[in-house]
């Protein structure tokens, strides 16, 4: 049976996923603090990847409101207490990493997936540094700084945390876990 | 003493205490307006004395829903190192261009002025009453009610077409799974540990360290998150669970005076925060 919309799947591939992203925040874990004017590099926006991936941009799109949201109130930096550079740009990784992947899916899975971590996190590192500059809390020297030094590490974990745990959920190694099969 | 694998015993949210007081018998409705309210008001204000009346009133709020202010106290504790790193930082760093910034201090591309001393107190106190007001919130709100608040306040945007009851319903599970996800980390960073893994052994400077620590924690975490997910769909789906239709519920909500009243002060302790201009 096909479902359309938002299939029982989705809501709970989201809530969990969403889990992640809040848990990841509260500890801290998902954190590294670094000496760049956005104060801390972050991992938070992989379940919003992986997410996207696996379902889809709507699912990417839900669980990046809630990474979102999640970030504006751990905030401790000024730059994202504002809900526009914390949350509206957050909305657009999971966007970008789903167009990624469909777009590659046919051509090899791996870089389809790599590419989609790859892709999302740039987005999200660019989007936010674009809106703090249109909102004037960094000038685009530092916004620039920020993305090449920044932006690129994080890219780099996130395609090795997004390729290794959707290969595993998708089983394209070798792997036992059966999923539910109703849906 | 807190060591690096008590995860569980620092996160308040999703918790519940039962309490008889004025703040948990409120309608989770007008509760989580109220909050809402609260919160835009906080993060407007930018004033000393703002700032501060804010901080006394989340306080009193803890005393009005009888809970011990060391539950959100202790929400703070893990924070306490992040704040003094970032505070120090934007206490040299943070530059403004007005002409009644005094420059108390300089060296190099160091300085230290009243904006950027203003900016350190003020993010620290707004950071505590946010922490203050969502602990309130989550420990005098039942993860059921707060869904059930959302839903109802959502509701009008059914009109149009957006899945209110599956959001909500997202929303739930995503509370109600993180002390879940808190704890199987544990877990796990005490079974990778016990195979030698080294966790918050790099100093913060180690950047590539602290970052590649991670990883044996995060990929199982995910694995272990999709599983339970994997659990909860089949559960969900032997109930025949259908995204979409309509059910009704047993619980409906009636506003009465308090409710009101609490929106009322919530407003009016907004206007106080962000109209009245402080000298300070």
């Amino acid at each position: 049976m096909v479902e359309r919309g938002l299939t029982v799947r989705k809501i709970v591939i989201a809530g969990v996923l969403g889990a992640i992203a809040i848990l990841l925040g509260v500890t801290r874990i998902g954190y590294i603090p670094v000496p760049t004017p956005a104060g801390n590099a972050t991992i938070m926006h992989i379940p919003v990847i992986i997410g996207a991936i696996m379902e889809g941009w709507g699912v990417g799109m839900i669980i990046g409101l809630i990474f979102g949201v999640s970030s504006f109130l751990n905030a401790t930096v000024v730059l994202f207490k504002d809900p526009l550079v914390a949350i509206l740009p957050r909305l657009l990784i999971g966007v970008f990493a789903y167009i990624t992947y469909v777009g590659l899916k046919n051509f090899n899975q791996y870089v389809a997936i790599g590419m989609a971590g790859f892709v999302g996190s740039l987005s999200n590192t660019i989007l936010v540094m674009t809106m703090a500059v249109v909102q004037n809390y960094l000038v685009p020297g530092a916004a620039i700084a920020v993305v090449l030094t920044q932006g690129i590490p994080e890219a780099i974990v996130s395609v090795i945390v997004t390729l290794a745990v959707v290969t595993t959920w998708k089983k394209l190694g070798p792997s036992g876990k059966q999923k539910s099969k109703i849906s | 003493m807190s060591s690096p694998f008590e995860l569980t015993r620092n996160i308040t949210i999703g918790q519940y205490l039962v309490r008889n007081s004025i703040i948990h018998k409120l309608d989770p409705r007008f509760k989580l307006a109220s909050f809402a309210i609260l919160l835009v008001g906080i993060a407007i204000c930018d004033s000393y004395i703002g700032n501060l009346i804010g901080l006394f009133l989340s306080i009193y709020l803890f005393h009005l829903a009888s809970i011990p202010v060391s539950y959100g106290v202790s929400g703070l504790k893990p924070a306490i190192p992040f704040m003094i790193i970032i505070g120090l930082m934007q206490l040299f760093l943070y530059k403004e261009m007005s002409p009644d910034n005094v420059i108390y201090w300089q060296l190099g591309f160091l300085e230290v002025s009243s904006a950027s001393i203003k900016i350190v107190i003020i993010s620290v106190l707004r950071f505590m009453q946010i922490i203050f007001l969502s602990s309130i919130l989550t420990l005098s709100t039942s993860t059921t009610e707060i869904t059930r608040g959302l839903e109802r306040l959502l509701s009008p945007l059914q009109k149009v077409k957006f899945p209110v009851h599956a959001f909500s319903l997202i929303i739930t599970i995503a509370i109600r799974f993180v002390p879940t996800f808190a704890m199987e980390m544990e877990k796990m960073m005490k079974a990778q540990a016990s195979r030698g893994a080294e966790f918050g052994t790099g100093a913060w400077w180690q950047i590539i360290k602290r970052t590649t620590e991670m990883f044996p924690l995060i990929i199982p975490l995910f694995n272990v998150a999709l599983a339970r997910g994997e659990d909860l769909i089949l559960a969900m789906e032997a109930r025949c669970y259908t995204p979409g239709s309509s059910r009704t519920v047993y619980t409906q909500y009636k506003a009465n005076g308090n409710d009101y009243v609490a929106l009322l002060v919530s407003v009016g302790i907004v206007f106080v925060l962000v109209f009245i201009p402080y000298p300070w």
